[in-house]
């Protein structure tokens, strides 16, 4: 899940993208609104954490000028403005969610999950593909009932191509949607990432889930015997 | 409830009925009086023809009464009367119709004496009485040589006044029926203009019910206003402008207050959750701990601030007035800031007279002259110059600060002193806490001083006045 998280406090930049990172997500972030909004112009969001006191253009500017160009990422606003007449603009203006300062990392990492499920129109956390069930919320994978040790990374893309299943789903978008700007990605780390994935998540006895379609990227489906 | 409108329409009506009914009783009176008047004199010259049929010679006195004399005396129904004496109470002559006395007044032919009676019929009338000479006799003449006859008679006159009673009855009811109708009248017409008078009053009470804390920005009308509400509307639209311009700052104020506390204390908040949830990472707990420092620096920075502005504002800070030499305070606040202007190439000129020397607190007198040469040198552009300057301002001195200005518009310099105010409305800057000119106001008016901002084309004044020199304080 790639996120864009908006703040111009330097240490909440540091201590939300480091917390967030380590659940898993991929995280670019800047502290200036036209940066900002040049940055969720220019790339495909699952979800943006926008701080609404900002340099360069303020949040709810930001947040307009995104609406009028029919860009439909949810919008998680983070900000110290707690009146119900901020609440209200801010929803208004076109936010998926408010979030007031100070607040608990577990609720905002519970609320980005909630926009990133919406993002792929499902509202149950827990997807079961067969025998292989992935719980987004307590971020826990089960392959016939017996749990399964991923990495944060591994269980970001396991819950991608969940998310998307049935769907071809390309190196380029997992890239994308997994790794962010600023990691250097190899050429084969996309492809090392899913063979290393399908390796854990297939047992003794089962078929692998994630297929490979050549010169097209991976699919994850139900296990045909 | 007491009301304006019922009050002076209770007033005006009650002053319509009464003067109304002095005005009749008035019109009544003299209508009256002329009645009677003319009733009177119409009856004088029956007086003056029944004196002319009074006669006297050397027997004695006489009445011709056997002439047609009026009928009015001598008319069965209603009759009048008349009565003659001679002036020893001897009756001379009665009318036809008088049984009894009338009563017996009397003035002169040329002023008759005129009262109201009661007839001898019982009905009301009016009685006139006169004391006369009678003429002599022409058939018996007066022996030559003897003196005129003079001797005198009295005569009264009694008319019944029904006729007269009839018409002061029916002006007296067209008077007392008008005037019940007028005043119901005045009640209706002065109500009414008493509320089309006080229309204004009501269309400024409904403004006044309509504005409440969420519609400050609404305004008395002031055009087509009558010159008595005039100045009542001006001041009421100043005191909104004020209060509007207060609570703008007040909400400014919470809003700044709620940024200034709640992104340190969610910064904390972040940090401490995100490394207790993975702990294993040291170097991030490390950063995370270094972080945690500088927000607690940074809020102890902000309850220091408001704890002294507190107490400022509170009359709370004990002001010990001494002797500070100005030039040797200014260098030693600049001392620890030489660094940071080198850094910008900042080039400081100091335009102090040596002997310069302020009676006042200087702990006080220090913190306003950091805070202001902090700022200074904070927000001058990289290479520009700065100049301290204390300079004979009529009969005291001022202490300038001047640096280049590119932050700051003209419709910034109202807000500079408030608390927590800042230009970037994002309030991303971590360089001050946002109270620093507002103290420093604060010291300066508790040491009895003014400290003020102005811009000056491309540079930025800051001006402490109102210092009490050394030599005035030894004065």
């Amino acid at each position: 899940m790639h996120l864009l998280l908006i703040e111009d406090s330097i240490r909440l930049q540091n201590s939300v993208g480091r917390g967030l990172r380590k659940a898993g997500y991929t995280v670019d972030v800047t502290g200036d609104g036209e940066e900002g909004l040049w940055l969720a112009q220019s790339n495909r969001y699952d979800v943006i954490i926008l701080d609404l006191m900002l340099p360069g253009i303020d949040g709810l500017t930001l947040l307009r000028r995104l609406r009028a160009k029919h860009n439909g990422t949810h919008v998680l606003i983070l900000t110290a403005k707690d009146t119900l007449e901020d609440r209200v603009a801010g929803l208004q203006t076109g936010g998926d969610d408010y979030l007031i300062k100070p607040f608990a990392f577990e609720e905002l990492l519970a609320r980005v999950q909630a926009l990133c499920r919406r993002s792929y129109q499902r509202k149950n956390p827990k997807i079961e593909i067969g025998d292989l069930e992935i719980d987004t919320a307590a971020r826990l994978v089960r392959r016939k009932g017996k749990p399964i040790d991923l990495t944060a990374r591994e269980f970001m893309l396991l819950e991608y191509l969940a998310l998307r299943r049935g769907h071809v789903v390309s190196r380029t978008e997992i890239e994308a949607h997994i790794y962010s700007d600023s990691t250097e990605v190899m050429s084969n780390v996309v492809d090392s990432a899913v063979c290393l994935l399908r390796k854990k998540i297939t047992l003794p006895g089962t078929a692998p889930t994630i297929q490979t379609r050549r010169g097209m990227g991976y699919i994850l489906e139900s296990a045909r015997k | 409830m007491s009301s304006i409108q019922r009050r002076l329409t209770a007033a005006l009506a009650a002053l319509c009925c009464v003067l109304w009914f002095g005005g009749g009783v008035a019109a009544y009176l003299t209508m009256r009086h002329g009645l009677i008047r003319e009733f009177d004199n119409a009856h004088v010259t029956d007086i003056n023809s029944l004196s002319n049929m009074t006669e006297q010679n050397q027997a004695g006195l006489k009445f011709d009464s056997t002439g047609e004399y009026m009928p009015a005396f001598r008319r069965e129904e209603r009759p009048d009367y008349f009565q003659l004496w001679e002036t020893d109470g001897t009756v001379l002559y009665r009318s036809s119709a008088l049984e009894g006395d009338l009563p017996q007044r009397a003035g002169t032919l040329a002023v008759p004496k005129f009262w109201d009676v009661t007839l001898p019929d019982g009905e009301k009338g009016r009685a006139v009485g006169v004391r006369f000479v009678p003429n002599e006799d022409d058939e018996i003449l007066r022996p030559p040589g003897a003196p005129p006859l003079t001797k005198e008679v009295i005569l009264v006159a009694a008319f019944h006044g029904q006729e007269l009673d009839q018409r002061l009855h029916y002006i007296g009811m067209v008077l007392l029926l008008g005037g019940l109708g007028m005043a119901a009248a005045a009640i209706v017409a002065v109500g009414f203009i008493v509320r089309r008078g006080l229309r204004p009053l009501s269309t400024v009470a409904d403004r006044a019910a309509a504005i409440d804390a969420s519609s400050l920005q609404l305004r008395f009308p002031t055009e087509n206003l009558p010159a008595e509400l005039l100045p009542i509307a001006t001041r009421l639209n100043d005191l909104l402008a004020r209060l509007e311009s207060s609570f703008a700052r007040e909400r400014r104020f919470s809003a700044d207050v709620a940024h200034e506390l709640r992104t340190p204390i969610a910064e904390l908040r972040a940090l401490a959750e995100v490394a207790l949830k993975w702990p294993e990472d040291r170097q991030a707990t490390q950063h995370a701990l270094q972080d945690a420092l500088a927000i607690a620096l940074q809020m102890e920075t902000v309850a220091t601030g408001l704890m002294a502005l507190a107490r400022c504002e509170g009359n709370l800070l004990t002001v010990r007035p001494e002797r500070v030499a100005i030039p040797a305070l200014i260098q030693d606040v600049l001392t620890p800031l030489t660094a940071r202007a080198s850094d910008k190439q900042l080039d400081i000129t100091l335009d102090l007279p040596k002997e310069a020397c302020w009676y006042t607190d200087a702990a006080a007198l220090r913190s306003i002259v950091a805070n202001l040469l902090t700022n200074a040198i904070d927000y001058s552009p990289a290479a520009s110059p700065i100049r301290v300057r204390l300079c004979k301002n009529g009969a005291g001195e001022e202490l300038s600060i001047i640096n280049q200005n590119v932050y700051l518009a003209p419709e910034d310099l109202p807000h500079l002193f408030e608390r927590f105010w800042r230009k970037d409305p994002a309030r991303s800057s971590q360089l001050n806490s946002g109270l620093g000119l507002a103290l420093a106001k604060a010291y300066a008016q508790s040491l009895g001083m003014k400290l003020q901002a102005g811009l000056n084309h491309a540079e930025i004044v800051f001006t402490l006045s109102g210092a009490t020199a050394c030599n005035d304080a030894n004065g």
